[in-house]
């Protein structure tokens, strides 16, 4: 189940595209997502993200591109596609007035999914004790955990969450990474979450597509974005006098940013340049009580990712 | 790698399977007590009205049901009946508004399948309400004979051909009236929507009943099929379709083409 370039990717998208009447949504999307791998799908509200998942689903028809699920094309084949394809989208829309277990057999029985499933689900997701009740009387998460029961009642090949951990408490955010590793992990399935928080699903997924306003800004692997953000380190330099140092040093301080009064902030060159910055320093009699590298976080770099987009 | 493509259930296991899981949706609805419990109303209207001041209406030494019955009927077909419907595939179409919709539409089912299960539903239901109007009716017939035995209930019959020739035609006037508020059920994504038009259709159909084209107003068809009813010289009722049922098969046909379309064509937004 490794992600090995030569495999073909369970989920593809080719130049996709949506509007809304006139309104342009989505622009020629190219996603790529290999088997067995955690897809984090990453963006700010509104960036289209559910949009998108409505269209692998095809819930939405595209204004143009394709979508091909395991291989083949999704507009052609939508039956027999989604027999594989698990999914939750936004808020999971149950039958208030059925209870819990009656409405994942609902969803069984049209699925034509065998009888033990509704209790095995049920369990996965820890809902077994209040199956009986009314799903009008569930909590925000109970409700998020039953529609991720119907999601995994046909035991799916590929599974589409848009936003599972919306309205979880903080136990229950957990809970459901755990739940999201063990599904992807053990039981090999591929799993495309998306977020608006890269924080909620960093330690969970193994490849990310970041998404701002309708377009793709970066895919790769979760270490191709860690390594992305190794060309964004910082060198942090704590001083007295931020500003008389960049004054004193215009050479080697003019790309640096005052960040305090007493520390400064440019990009990282090198051990070479930050010798030769310290060296600098005290020769102008300045004190130097700090020198460090910072590196940003993968939420730096994802909000790097976003507001670049926006300011294109 | 390649994957061989799934195999889809064929069309019409899509369409049993669909239809089993909108059966077990009903669990608990309006839309399900509706379809038991409406036809009792204008019965009990009936059953009142005959126990109390039924010897206004019964000619002493008479046969009671030709009466009893066409009163009954005419409670129901005028603005009951049409209203029923209205509320009935309203409230169908409704269970799905709260987001149904997209879990529905990303199960492996056509949506000609989504769409012919509902219908099914509804015919089913519809077929329910007035199976159990004539029931009843009959079974408050004869408990007027026992009730109120000075009517002579007991001691005439009434012949069921024409009564179920009757349901016949009520059925078949009631199915434009069906297929025109699905579609508009399946256009509006609320409730009020569908229950506007289908007011504003009924009201209109009463208003205009003097027309001479009122036969292709379906809201009218259950009212223009009483006239089929005959008690004289005795009680009877054609077998032949009358002209307000060919309007409503015709409605029902197009309601049906048009929310097929509006479901096919729908992008799934809420």
């Amino acid at each position: 189940m490794s992600s090995a370039p030569t495999a073909a990717p369970l989920l593809e998208t080719h130049n996709l595209s949506f509007r809304f009447g006139v309104r342009p949504i989505l622009h020629e999307l190219n996603l790529r997502v290999e088997p067995g791998s955690i897809y984090g799908f990453l963006g700010p509200n509104g960036a289209g993200k559910s949009t998108t998942m409505r269209l692998l689903l095809g819930l939405l028809r595209p204004a143009s591109g394709t979508v091909r699920l395991f291989g083949h094309d999704l507009a052609r084949h939508r039956v027999a596609l989604l027999g594989r394809v698990g999914a939750l989208i936004e808020n999971p829309s149950l039958y208030d007035h059925l209870t819990g277990r009656e409405n994942v057999e609902a969803t069984r029985r049209l699925r034509g999914v065998p009888a033990h499933r509704t209790a095995e689900v049920l369990a996965l997701v820890g809902l077994a004790a209040d199956a009986h009740r009314p799903a009008r009387e569930y909590s925000l998460g109970m409700r998020q955990r039953l529609g991720l029961a119907l999601a995994l009642l046909p035991d799916p090949d590929l599974l589409l969450l848009d936003e599972p951990t919306n309205g979880l408490d903080p136990t229950g955010i957990i809970e459901m990474r755990a739940l999201l590793r063990s599904l992807g992990h053990e039981h090999g399935k591929t799993i495309i979450v998306s977020s608006h928080l890269i924080s909620e699903i960093e330690k969970t997924v193994t490849h990310v597509g970041v998404i701002q306003r309708g377009r793709l800004v970066f895919q790769g692997s979760l270490p191709d974005l860690q390594r992305l953000q190794t060309g964004r380190a910082e060198l942090v330099l704590e001083t007295e006098n931020a500003d008389t140092c960049r004054n004193l040093l215009p050479n080697l301080l003019g790309g640096a940013t005052v960040a305090g009064s007493g520390t400064l902030r440019l990009p990282w060159l090198g051990r070479e340049h930050a010798a030769e910055l310290a060296a600098g320093l005290v020769s102008a009699g300045q004190p130097l009580y700090g020198l460090r590298q910072e590196q940003p976080t993968l939420e730096d770099t994802f909000l790097h990712l976003t507001e670049e987009a926006v300011e294109e | 790698m390649e994957y061989a493509l799934p195999t889809a259930p064929n069309p019409l296991t899509q369409l049993g399977r669909t239809l089993v899981a909108d059966t077990l949706k009903l669990r608990r609805t309006a839309a399900l007590w509706l379809a038991l419990g409406g036809g009792a109303l204008p019965v009990l209207l009936n059953l009142l009205i005959f126990y109390f001041k039924g010897q206004y209406f019964v000619k002493p030494g008479t046969n009671p049901w030709p009466q009893y019955v066409g009163m009954s009927w005419q409670t129901a077909s005028v603005l009951l009946l049409p209203m029923f419907v209205v509320l009935l595939s309203g409230l169908v179409v409704n269970l799905e508004n709260r987001g149904g919709w997209r879990q529905l539409l990303v199960q492996p089912v056509s949506r000609g399948a989504v769409f012919g299960s509902k219908l099914l539903l509804l015919l089913g239901l519809n077929a329910v309400a007035q199976v159990l109007y004539v029931l009843l009716l009959l079974a408050a017939g004869a408990l007027l004979g026992w009730l109120r035995s000075d009517l002579g209930f007991q001691n005439h019959s009434i012949s069921l051909l024409p009564i179920l020739r009757m349901l016949g035609h009520t059925y078949l006037a009631t199915l434009g009236i069906l297929g025109v508020q699905y579609a508009v059920a399946l256009a509006f994504r609320g409730f009020v929507g569908p229950l506007t038009v289908g007011i504003a259709g009924i009201v209109s159909a009463l208003t205009l009943l003097r027309w001479e084209y009122i036969d292709m107003v379906p809201y009218a068809a259950p009212t223009r099929i009483l006239g089929m009813m005959k008690s004289e010289p005795q009680f009877s009722a054609a077998a032949a379709l009358s002209p307000a049922e060919w309007y409503s098969l015709a409605w029902f046909a197009l309601g049906v083409l048009a929310g097929y379309l509006l479901l096919l064509r729908r992008p799934v937004t809420d």
